[in-house]
Protein backbone atom coordinates (compact mmCIF):
# COMPACT_ATOMS: atom_id res chain seq x y z
CA UNK A 1 0.00 0.00 0.00
CA UNK A 2 1.76 3.43 -0.98
CA UNK A 3 0.90 5.62 2.26
CA UNK A 4 2.65 8.57 2.85
CA UNK A 5 1.22 9.27 6.38
CA UNK A 6 3.58 10.48 8.65
CA UNK A 7 4.26 8.70 11.79
CA UNK A 8 5.65 11.06 14.47
CA UNK A 9 8.37 9.43 16.34
CA UNK A 10 7.71 8.16 20.11
CA UNK A 11 10.42 10.74 20.98
CA UNK A 12 9.02 13.98 19.77
CA UNK A 13 5.12 12.69 21.33
CA UNK A 14 6.83 12.48 24.69
CA UNK A 15 8.99 15.17 24.57
CA UNK A 16 5.72 17.46 23.67
CA UNK A 17 3.90 16.25 26.47
CA UNK A 18 7.12 17.35 28.84
CA UNK A 19 6.83 20.32 27.37
CA UNK A 20 2.77 20.68 27.90
CA UNK A 21 3.36 19.54 31.34
CA UNK A 22 6.28 21.84 31.99
CA UNK A 23 4.11 25.02 30.55
CA UNK A 24 1.74 23.68 33.23
CA UNK A 25 3.74 24.19 35.70
CA UNK A 26 4.37 27.48 34.59
CA UNK A 27 0.97 28.93 34.18
CA UNK A 28 0.07 27.94 37.96
CA UNK A 29 3.54 29.44 38.93
CA UNK A 30 2.83 32.73 37.30
CA UNK A 31 -0.70 32.68 38.55
CA UNK A 32 0.59 32.92 42.23
CA UNK A 33 2.51 35.98 41.42
CA UNK A 34 -0.07 39.04 41.34
CA UNK A 35 0.34 41.19 38.61
CA UNK A 36 -2.98 42.71 38.73
CA UNK A 37 -4.80 42.84 35.41
CA UNK A 38 -1.57 41.24 33.36
CA UNK A 39 -1.75 38.32 34.68
CA UNK A 40 -4.85 37.64 32.28
CA UNK A 41 -2.70 38.23 28.91
CA UNK A 42 0.32 36.05 30.29
CA UNK A 43 -2.19 33.25 31.00
CA UNK A 44 -3.86 33.12 27.98
CA UNK A 45 -0.61 33.65 26.68
CA UNK A 46 0.87 30.27 27.82
CA UNK A 47 -2.39 28.75 27.29
CA UNK A 48 -2.27 29.28 23.20
CA UNK A 49 1.81 28.11 23.48
CA UNK A 50 0.49 25.33 24.74
CA UNK A 51 -3.01 24.77 22.59
CA UNK A 52 -0.34 25.26 19.43
CA UNK A 53 2.08 22.66 20.87
CA UNK A 54 -1.21 20.51 20.83
CA UNK A 55 -2.52 21.17 17.59
CA UNK A 56 1.14 21.07 15.47
CA UNK A 57 2.37 17.83 17.35
CA UNK A 58 -0.23 15.63 18.50
CA UNK A 59 -2.60 16.76 15.58
CA UNK A 60 -0.09 16.70 13.56
CA UNK A 61 -0.79 19.59 11.50
CA UNK A 62 2.99 20.46 11.20
CA UNK A 63 3.47 17.42 9.34
CA UNK A 64 -0.24 17.48 7.46
CA UNK A 65 -1.95 18.67 4.76
CA UNK A 66 -2.08 22.02 4.65
CA UNK A 67 -5.61 22.44 4.16
CA UNK A 68 -6.39 21.37 7.22
CA UNK A 69 -4.34 24.19 9.16
CA UNK A 70 -6.38 26.79 6.66
CA UNK A 71 -9.50 25.06 7.67
CA UNK A 72 -8.15 26.05 11.17
CA UNK A 73 -7.02 29.00 10.75
CA UNK A 74 -10.65 30.70 8.71
CA UNK A 75 -12.50 28.95 12.23
CA UNK A 76 -10.00 31.16 14.21
CA UNK A 77 -10.18 34.25 12.10
CA UNK A 78 -14.08 33.89 13.19
CA UNK A 79 -13.33 33.30 16.83
CA UNK A 80 -11.58 36.61 17.14
CA UNK A 81 -13.66 38.57 15.31
CA UNK A 82 -17.15 36.77 17.20
CA UNK A 83 -15.23 38.54 20.72
CA UNK A 84 -13.47 41.31 19.77
CA UNK A 85 -16.78 42.52 17.60
CA UNK A 86 -18.91 41.68 20.91
CA UNK A 87 -16.51 43.89 23.14
CA UNK A 88 -16.58 46.52 20.76
CA UNK A 89 -20.13 47.01 22.07
CA UNK A 90 -20.23 45.91 25.31
CA UNK A 91 -16.89 47.14 26.16
CA UNK A 92 -17.74 50.65 25.05
CA UNK A 93 -21.73 51.02 26.45
CA UNK A 94 -21.87 53.98 28.04
CA UNK A 95 -19.61 56.21 26.76
CA UNK A 96 -22.03 57.53 24.29
CA UNK A 97 -25.08 57.81 26.13
CA UNK A 98 -25.34 61.55 26.10
CA UNK A 99 -27.83 61.75 22.71
CA UNK A 100 -28.82 65.00 22.29
CA UNK A 101 -29.91 67.34 19.16
CA UNK A 102 -27.48 69.80 20.00
CA UNK A 103 -23.86 70.00 18.24
CA UNK A 104 -20.85 68.85 19.73
CA UNK A 105 -19.68 72.61 19.90
CA UNK A 106 -22.57 73.93 21.40
CA UNK A 107 -22.36 71.32 23.82
CA UNK A 108 -18.84 72.42 25.21
CA UNK A 109 -19.63 75.84 25.05
CA UNK A 110 -22.99 74.86 27.68
CA UNK A 111 -20.62 72.85 29.57
CA UNK A 112 -17.70 76.31 29.65
CA UNK A 113 -20.31 78.48 30.79
CA UNK A 114 -21.72 76.06 33.97
CA UNK A 115 -18.49 75.59 34.72
CA UNK A 116 -17.24 79.08 34.49
CA UNK A 117 -20.37 79.60 37.04
CA UNK A 118 -19.60 77.17 39.18
CA UNK A 119 -16.40 79.28 39.67
CA UNK A 120 -17.73 82.28 40.40
CA UNK A 121 -19.87 80.80 43.33
CA UNK A 122 -18.93 79.77 46.52
CA UNK A 123 -17.24 76.61 47.36
CA UNK A 124 -17.42 75.83 43.42
CA UNK A 125 -15.62 73.06 41.47
CA UNK B 1 -12.75 12.94 -15.41
CA UNK B 2 -12.57 11.04 -18.93
CA UNK B 3 -14.44 7.35 -18.75
CA UNK B 4 -11.23 5.65 -19.42
CA UNK B 5 -10.02 6.91 -16.34
CA UNK B 6 -12.72 4.84 -14.70
CA UNK B 7 -12.02 1.91 -16.35
CA UNK B 8 -8.51 2.20 -14.93
CA UNK B 9 -9.10 2.59 -11.58
CA UNK B 10 -11.80 -0.06 -11.62
CA UNK B 11 -9.30 -2.69 -13.59
CA UNK B 12 -7.29 -2.17 -10.43
CA UNK B 13 -7.08 -4.33 -7.43
CA UNK B 14 -8.07 -1.97 -4.54
CA UNK B 15 -8.51 -2.68 -0.78
CA UNK B 16 -11.43 -3.72 0.70
CA UNK B 17 -12.05 -0.16 2.86
CA UNK B 18 -11.75 2.17 0.12
CA UNK B 19 -14.98 2.97 -1.00
CA UNK B 20 -16.49 3.79 -4.63
CA UNK B 21 -16.32 7.00 -4.98
CA UNK B 22 -12.52 7.52 -3.97
CA UNK B 23 -9.83 7.37 -6.61
CA UNK B 24 -7.18 5.87 -3.29
CA UNK B 25 -6.67 5.12 0.30
CA UNK B 26 -5.02 8.68 0.69
CA UNK B 27 -7.84 10.83 -0.76
CA UNK B 28 -9.91 8.81 0.99
CA UNK B 29 -7.89 9.54 4.13
CA UNK B 30 -7.35 13.18 3.86
CA UNK B 31 -11.81 13.57 2.85
CA UNK B 32 -12.37 12.41 6.19
CA UNK B 33 -9.51 14.10 7.92
CA UNK B 34 -10.39 17.46 6.66
CA UNK B 35 -14.29 16.75 7.34
CA UNK B 36 -13.36 15.90 10.76
CA UNK B 37 -11.32 19.56 11.21
CA UNK B 38 -14.79 21.60 9.85
CA UNK B 39 -16.15 19.70 12.59
CA UNK B 40 -14.20 20.42 14.95
CA UNK B 41 -14.07 24.53 14.43
CA UNK B 42 -17.96 23.83 14.64
CA UNK B 43 -17.10 22.61 18.28
CA UNK B 44 -14.60 25.80 18.56
CA UNK B 45 -17.34 28.08 17.45
CA UNK B 46 -19.42 26.47 20.19
CA UNK B 47 -17.03 27.09 22.85
CA UNK B 48 -16.00 30.54 21.41
CA UNK B 49 -20.17 31.34 22.10
CA UNK B 50 -19.06 30.75 25.78
CA UNK B 51 -15.70 32.40 25.80
CA UNK B 52 -17.50 35.62 24.37
CA UNK B 53 -19.85 35.51 27.54
CA UNK B 54 -17.07 35.45 29.97
CA UNK B 55 -14.93 37.62 28.19
CA UNK B 56 -17.80 40.33 28.59
CA UNK B 57 -18.38 39.20 31.90
CA UNK B 58 -14.73 40.01 33.13
CA UNK B 59 -14.73 42.80 31.15
CA UNK B 60 -17.68 44.46 33.31
CA UNK B 61 -17.14 43.06 36.45
CA UNK B 62 -12.94 41.57 36.70
CA UNK B 63 -13.31 41.35 40.89
CA UNK B 64 -16.39 39.36 40.60
CA UNK B 65 -13.79 36.81 38.69
CA UNK B 66 -11.09 36.92 41.09
CA UNK B 67 -13.11 35.81 43.81
CA UNK B 68 -14.91 33.15 42.20
CA UNK B 69 -11.07 32.24 41.36
CA UNK B 70 -10.95 31.65 44.81
CA UNK B 71 -13.60 29.12 45.29
CA UNK B 72 -12.29 26.64 42.98
CA UNK B 73 -9.84 24.29 43.67
CA UNK B 74 -6.55 25.17 41.69
CA UNK B 75 -5.09 21.61 42.91
CA UNK B 76 -8.07 19.23 41.30
CA UNK B 77 -8.26 21.64 38.45
CA UNK B 78 -4.48 21.09 37.84
CA UNK B 79 -4.53 17.54 38.18
CA UNK B 80 -6.81 17.20 35.64
CA UNK B 81 -5.00 19.23 33.10
CA UNK B 82 -2.44 17.27 33.60
CA UNK B 83 -4.69 13.98 33.09
CA UNK B 84 -6.05 15.13 29.99
CA UNK B 85 -2.51 15.95 28.70
CA UNK B 86 -1.94 12.46 29.75
CA UNK B 87 -4.63 11.13 27.89
CA UNK B 88 -3.56 13.54 24.41
CA UNK B 89 -0.19 11.75 24.77
CA UNK B 90 -1.58 8.33 24.99
CA UNK B 91 -3.90 9.07 21.89
CA UNK B 92 -1.42 10.28 19.75
CA UNK B 93 0.80 6.86 20.73
CA UNK B 94 -2.14 4.86 19.63
CA UNK B 95 -2.16 6.29 16.78
CA UNK B 96 1.76 6.24 16.79
CA UNK B 97 1.47 2.36 16.85
CA UNK B 98 -1.18 1.60 14.45
CA UNK B 99 0.67 3.69 11.80
CA UNK B 100 3.58 0.74 12.72
CA UNK B 101 0.71 -2.13 12.58
CA UNK B 102 1.11 -2.99 16.21
CA UNK B 103 -2.40 -3.42 17.49
CA UNK B 104 -1.39 -4.35 21.12
CA UNK B 105 0.04 -0.98 21.09
CA UNK B 106 -2.97 0.52 20.19
CA UNK B 107 -5.41 -1.31 22.85
CA UNK B 108 -3.40 -0.67 25.24
CA UNK B 109 -2.94 2.78 24.90
CA UNK B 110 -7.06 3.11 23.94
CA UNK B 111 -7.85 2.15 27.82
CA UNK B 112 -4.95 4.21 29.58
CA UNK B 113 -6.94 6.89 27.39
CA UNK B 114 -10.33 5.65 28.68
CA UNK B 115 -8.97 5.48 31.93
CA UNK B 116 -7.53 9.06 32.06
CA UNK B 117 -11.31 10.43 30.60
CA UNK B 118 -13.08 8.59 33.70
CA UNK B 119 -10.48 9.97 35.96
CA UNK B 120 -10.99 13.21 34.77
CA UNK B 121 -14.74 12.83 35.11
CA UNK B 122 -14.31 11.21 38.70
CA UNK B 123 -12.92 14.43 40.11
CA UNK B 124 -15.33 16.59 38.16
CA UNK B 125 -18.50 14.71 40.11
CA UNK B 126 -15.91 15.62 43.38
CA UNK B 127 -15.87 19.06 42.56
CA UNK B 128 -19.49 19.96 41.50
CA UNK B 129 -20.87 17.66 44.11
CA UNK B 130 -18.18 19.93 46.75
CA UNK B 131 -20.08 22.90 45.50
CA UNK B 132 -23.67 21.62 45.80
CA UNK B 133 -22.86 21.28 49.43
CA UNK B 134 -21.62 24.08 50.22
CA UNK B 135 -24.79 25.87 47.85
CA UNK B 136 -22.55 27.45 45.31
CA UNK B 137 -25.29 26.81 42.35
CA UNK B 138 -25.35 28.80 38.89
CA UNK B 139 -27.64 31.88 38.47
CA UNK B 140 -30.14 32.65 40.90
CA UNK B 141 -30.30 29.60 42.68
CA UNK B 142 -25.93 30.71 44.21
CA UNK B 143 -26.72 30.03 48.28
CA UNK B 144 -22.88 30.51 49.42
CA UNK B 145 -23.10 32.97 52.07
CA UNK B 146 -19.93 33.28 52.88
CA UNK B 147 -19.09 35.24 49.46
CA UNK B 148 -21.99 36.80 48.27
CA UNK B 149 -20.65 39.91 45.68
CA UNK B 150 -23.28 41.03 43.42
CA UNK B 151 -22.39 39.13 39.85
CA UNK B 152 -20.47 36.15 41.25
CA UNK B 153 -23.74 33.82 40.69
CA UNK B 154 -23.22 34.70 37.13
CA UNK B 155 -19.06 33.39 37.57
CA UNK B 156 -21.02 30.27 38.57
CA UNK B 157 -23.32 30.11 35.74
CA UNK B 158 -20.32 30.85 33.00
CA UNK B 159 -18.08 28.21 35.00
CA UNK B 160 -21.20 25.16 35.49
CA UNK B 161 -22.01 25.87 31.95
CA UNK B 162 -18.53 25.49 29.99
CA UNK B 163 -17.05 23.13 32.11
CA UNK B 164 -20.81 20.88 32.19
CA UNK B 165 -20.47 21.07 28.17
CA UNK B 166 -16.37 20.31 28.00
CA UNK B 167 -17.69 16.93 30.73
CA UNK B 168 -20.55 16.21 28.03
CA UNK B 169 -17.55 15.88 25.33
CA UNK B 170 -15.41 14.36 27.82
CA UNK B 171 -17.96 11.39 28.73
CA UNK B 172 -18.71 11.19 24.56
CA UNK B 173 -15.11 10.85 24.15
CA UNK B 174 -15.60 7.77 26.47
CA UNK B 175 -18.28 6.50 24.31
CA UNK B 176 -16.21 6.56 21.17
CA UNK B 177 -12.82 5.09 23.33
CA UNK B 178 -14.90 1.99 24.14
CA UNK B 179 -15.91 1.88 20.37
CA UNK B 180 -12.64 2.54 19.16
CA UNK B 181 -11.55 -0.76 21.62
CA UNK B 182 -14.33 -3.06 20.80
CA UNK B 183 -13.42 -2.35 16.95
CA UNK B 184 -9.55 -2.75 17.89
CA UNK B 185 -10.44 -6.11 19.45
CA UNK B 186 -12.18 -7.53 16.38
CA UNK B 187 -9.15 -6.33 14.46
CA UNK B 188 -11.03 -3.78 12.27
CA UNK B 189 -7.40 -1.28 12.21
CA UNK B 190 -4.48 -2.01 10.96
CA UNK B 191 -1.68 -0.06 9.39
CA UNK B 192 -4.04 0.59 5.84
CA UNK B 193 -6.92 1.47 7.90
CA UNK B 194 -7.32 3.38 11.20
CA UNK B 195 -9.24 6.46 10.05
CA UNK B 196 -11.37 6.29 12.84
CA UNK B 197 -8.26 6.35 15.71
CA UNK B 198 -7.28 9.28 13.98
CA UNK B 199 -10.27 10.99 13.88
CA UNK B 200 -11.39 10.53 17.30
CA UNK B 201 -7.87 11.38 18.39
CA UNK B 202 -8.73 14.43 16.82
CA UNK B 203 -11.47 14.88 18.72
CA UNK B 204 -9.73 14.35 21.71
CA UNK B 205 -7.00 16.98 21.11
CA UNK B 206 -9.98 19.86 20.73
CA UNK B 207 -11.28 18.62 24.42
CA UNK B 208 -8.10 18.59 25.76
CA UNK B 209 -7.23 22.32 24.34
CA UNK B 210 -10.59 23.42 24.94
CA UNK B 211 -9.65 22.59 28.46
CA UNK B 212 -6.10 24.33 28.37
CA UNK B 213 -7.91 27.25 28.29
CA UNK B 214 -10.86 26.76 30.19
CA UNK B 215 -8.17 25.64 33.70
CA UNK B 216 -6.27 29.01 33.92
CA UNK B 217 -9.18 31.09 33.31
CA UNK B 218 -11.43 29.63 35.34
CA UNK B 219 -9.20 28.07 38.38
CA UNK B 220 -5.82 30.82 38.15
CA UNK B 221 -6.86 34.38 37.56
Amino acid sequence: MAHGHHITPFRTLLQTFIALIALTVVTVAASQIHLGPLNVPIAIGIAVVKASIVAAFFMALKYDNRVNFLVLAIGLVMVVVFISFTLFDTAFRGDIENVDHRTIDQIERTEEALKAREGQGPGGG
Amino acid sequence: MGSSTVTAVHGEAHPAHLQHHFVSSDQQFDAAKMGMWLFLVTEILLFAGMFVAYTVYRVWHPEVFVAGATLLDPLLGGFNTVVLLASSFTVALSIHYIQQGNRTGLLINIFLTMAAAVTFLVVKYFEYTHKFHLGIFPGEHYAYSEVSMPYVAQFFSIYFVMTGIHGVHVLIGVGLFIWLAVRAIKGHFTAEWYTPVELVGLYWHIVDIIWIFLFPLLYLI
